[in-house]
């Protein structure tokens, strides 16, 4: 059995100012292995980072069954952390005492925490900036914090919600190259939504395209490009092929909701 | 020619900053001088009544003469008991009561409209009965001063915790945290500005509740002696008593907005 096992989901959410509910994601199943890197994508509103709530359990189902390990999912649980999009990290604590944030929060040892903390903003490359408070630092060093918070609780996976939305495409880049090399290390498995296609096929094994109306699934493409990745990558053939696929889905996936549009 | 010149501008970018330091400081003390000098010599010539206004110089001898006796420090020392008492309890009770109402909808619908309506009724209407229940000592100005400084605090306290940014608690649930740790460890935090602010604003509010109820009816405190020097007609005393509490007031604003301006460091654009 896989890792991650997600059957037949359905999340409702209600409509503003009525006791109607609308499914903002239905019939989803997906299996994720141990140590794969899934990517999400997927134009605004298919429901992708409602999956990844309801994963991370912050938000409750209306139906269907998230298992982690064999163990159904009914909150958030130390097994999983999630690295936010910007703006989430504390403002009044430095770097080191947001990435203590999350360790303090699992109830860690005092020493553990030190340790820890010092050891992950290391491994982002963090470590002159310790005592630096957020809005002293760039968009992708805050994200760097925000994946050091969520590695350094030791989870067994990785949950990303469009980390490096807010940043420009060069820091993008790099920003990717450098969670692969943290990934690497030990593997987590890693499920990260985006809705960057070149993004999604460069970090993933798979890329799970979401359609929306209600959010489903679409299709699941395996991503068959040897890691470690290369910028050099960009440029194959097979990352082409993929790309225009995907974008392919989710041209589609608009021009539905033009009709739809049209018809209103 | 050119050489000087730039010499010239060297000196005056060394100079240039010291000036934008101090500028705004030597501008009002040199107002403040200008108003005490156009005082002394009005009352010296008779431009005005000295026996209305007093004289500088009069003040000054006047300070003096209450310092060494006067029992100076008895009144301060009772005035600033009932302040601090005052100050204290309403600091342990708004707080709590700020961060419960803050974060229970249901309580705050429930509390909200009394807690508003003692807000802005003027609490020193409150000071008779207040002098009935509890005696024209110390209790009655502890009391009015806990009433002028409790509603602030608990008011600011309530609009940070409401602010509170949705993204920080959201990411606090993700990491396992209970409602005592968000409490903690984001809420408290995040509105220690408000708080601070509405400490500010019970500051002011606490020190005129207990002046105005030492003028009222009390046995002894700085508003008494301001009341007994004024009905006196002994201006310059009454004065000194007037800057005292001037001074201890705007020290402990200032020293609260030094507080608040650290805290906020972390948000540079608020």
């Amino acid at each position: 059995m896989s890792q991650i096992e997600i059957r037949d989901v359905a999340i409702e959410y209600k409509k503003p100012k009525s006791d109607e509910t609308f499914a903002a994601i239905q019939g989803i199943t997906l299996s994720i292995e141990k140590s794969s890197f899934v990517t999400i994508v997927g134009s605004s509103g298919c429901g992708k980072s409602t999956l990844l709530l309801a994963l991370a359990g912050l938000i409750p189902r209306a139906r269907g069954s998230i298992r982690v390990d064999g163990r159904e999912v009914i909150g958030p649980g130390p097994d999983r952390a999630m690295v936010f999009q910007d703006a989430s990290l504390l403002p009044w604590r430095s770097v080191q005492g947001n990435v203590c944030f999350g360790l303090e929060l699992q109830r860690w040892t005092r020493d553990d925490i030190r340790e820890r903390a010092a050891r992950f903003v290391r491994m982002v490359g963090l470590e002159g900036f310790s005592d630096y408070h957020p809005h002293q630092l760039s968009g992708g060093m805050r994200q760097r914090v925000n994946i050091a918070r969520a590695l350094a609780v030791d989870p067994d996976v990785l949950l990303m919600d469009e980390p490096f939305g807010a940043l420009d495409a060069q820091t993008r880049e790099v920003m990717g190259n450098e969670l692969l090399r943290i990934w690497e290390r030990d593997k987590k498995t890693a499920i990260f939504v985006t809705h960057a296609i070149d993004e999604a096929i460069f970090l993933g094994d798979r890329v799970v395209v979401m359609g929306r109306n209600p959010g489903h699934i679409r299709d699941v493409v395996e991503i068959d490009l040897p890691r470690p990745r290369t910028a050099a990558m960009l440029d194959s053939v097979r990352f082409v092929e993929y790309r225009r696929k995907l974008r392919d889905y989710i041209a589609a996936d608009m021009q539905s909701l033009q009709m739809i549009k049209d018809v209103v | 020619m050119a050489i000087s010149a730039g010499i010239e501008r060297r000196r005056g970018i060394a100079i240039r900053p010291i000036l934008d330091r101090y500028y705004g400081l030597a501008v009002s003390t040199m107002s403040v001088l200008a108003f005490i000098l156009l005082w002394e010599v009005a009352a010296g010539r008779g431009w005005i009544n000295i026996r209305f206004t007093s004289q500088p110089s009069q003040v000054f001898w006047a300070a003096v003469a209450i310092f060494r006796s006067d029992n100076f420090l008895h009144h301060a020392s009772v005035s600033l008991t009932e302040f601090g008492l005052g100050m204290a309890l309403a600091l342990l009770t708004a707080i709590p009561l700020g961060l419960v109402l803050g974060t229970s909808r249901r309580l705050r619908l429930f509390i909200e409209p009394p807690l508003m309506a003692l807000y802005t009724a003027p609490r020193l209407v409150l000071l008779p009965i207040l002098i009935v229940w509890l005696g024209i000592g110390m209790a009655s100005k502890v009391a009015v001063v806990f009433l002028g400084a409790v509603f602030p605090i608990i008011i600011n306290t309530i609009a940070g915790i409401r602010d509170a940014d949705q993204r920080l608690i959201q990411a606090a649930r993700a990491f396992g945290a209970s409602q005592l740790d968000i409490c903690v460890k984001v809420l408290v935090p995040g509105s220690l500005p408000a708080i601070l602010l509405g400490i500010r604003l019970g500051i002011g509010r606490g020190l005129l509740s207990v002046i105005v109820g030492e003028m009222f009816v009390s046995e002894a405190g700085i508003g008494y002696q301001l009341m007994s020097y004024g009905q006196g007609m002994q201006i310059d005393k009454m004065l000194v008593y007037a800057f005292v509490v001037s001074i201890f007031g705007y020290a402990l604003t200032v020293s609260v907005q030094l507080i608040e301006s650290h805290v906020r460091s972390w948000r540079p654009n608020r």
